[in-house]
């Protein structure tokens, strides 16, 4: 028994299909969640990210109006975001290896392909609490770092560069 | 070329972690059964739900039909990208299957015009079939037979359009 206390956890959910919402939320409330947002849209999320200040969004990626990977964008670079730090779960079910990548260089956390499951959705919401990604500004990117885990341990000094001009010498 | 450098690197404290407690210790057992209980009881709402996205899904291949423009285009998309993504939890597997083969050639013949209608049409001819036939075994030998029919077909006019 893991003894996560979802209840003190506030979850923000997008998603414009009313279905998928109430799936993900029956599921949420299972875990014992009880501060769960809705939005239908990236419009309304934007400003429930104001008012209700969630502690992670799981987002649908493909909606009407502002999409799932340009509200990431906005998120951790808009000057008025509330949080550019929040944790980004995105549900979809674009599942190519080109899709994972444009969501985690928007600056996604947390890729879930859909067809949703039980244990996929509580993993992917563990993965955020136990193994956070340490965050990255470089000139076009702010957002968890893009590296996979177990290579988020290095702090030294970036040395490939160096290595790769010294094979091309 | 050389990788762009870092200019920060730095890890925010874990307040997910101060807020919700708990112990590493794999996955909840208990917290999964009770989800999996509570799904259950949205079981009997999922055939409503299909139906609606197929509903959806016809009003905008209709939409389609008569505007052929972009934003006809992008409903269309959205609608079985929708079904593709779903239809398997709420137990239609081969709908959501022949969704995915309709959001291959939409993603592959991206403009309105390219979109050949006919192919449209048998797609969305065989979602509403074994919607209708209440087709939820994915060893359906019928309904493969006709999403493989239409997987062929996307493949052979999304490479005679390359």
């Amino acid at each position: 028994m893991s003894g996560y206390r979802f209840d003190r956890l506030k979850i923000l959910v997008v998603d414009d299909n009313a279905h998928m919402r109430k799936l993900v939320v029956t599921i949420l409330q299972a875990f014992g969640a009880i501060q769960i947002f809705e939005a239908d849209g990236g419009e309304r999320a934007w400003g429930l990210l104001r008012d209700a200040n969630p502690d992670v969004v799981i987002l649908d990626w493909m909606m009407e109006g502002m999409s799932g990977l340009e509200f990431v964008r906005q998120l951790r670079s808009s000057p008025q975001t509330p949080n550019p730090f929040v944790p980004v779960i995105m549900l979809t079910g674009h599942t190519h290896i080109d899709h994972v990548r444009q969501a985690r260089d928007a600056g996604v956390n947390e890729f879930l392909a859909k067809p949703v499951s039980v244990k996929a959705i509580l993993t992917r919401l563990i993965a955020v609490i136990e193994h956070p990604r340490p965050y990255v500004r470089t000139k076009s990117y702010f957002g968890p770092c893009r590296r996979r885990r177990g290579h988020d341990e290095y702090r030294g000094p970036e040395r490939r560069a160096a290595a790769e001009a010294t094979a091309v010498d | 070329m050389p990788k762009e450098q870092p200019i920060e690197l730095f890890m925010p404290p874990n307040m997910l972690k101060a807020k919700v407690g708990g112990t590493v210790g794999g996955i909840d057992v208990a917290a999964i059964k009770r989800a999996e209980a509570a799904m259950e009881t949205l079981k009997a709402d999922f055939a409503d739900w299909v139906g609606n996205d197929v509903d959806r899904l016809v009003q905008c291949r209709d939409g389609f039909a008569r505007a052929r423009d972009v934003e006809a285009r992008d409903d269309l998309f959205r609608a079985a990208h929708d079904i593709k993504g779903q239809a398997t939890t709420f137990e239609y597997p081969l709908v959501a299957r022949v969704a995915s083969s309709l959001c291959k050639l939409m993603e592959a013949l991206n403009s309105p015009e390219a979109l050949p209608l006919n192919i449209v049409d048998a797609h969305v001819n065989a979602i509403r079939i074994i919607f209708r036939d209440k087709i939820k075994d994915r060893s359906n030998r019928m309904a493969i037979e006709l999403a493989e029919e239409l997987e062929a077909r996307v493949v052979e006019t999304t490479e005679l359009a390359a």
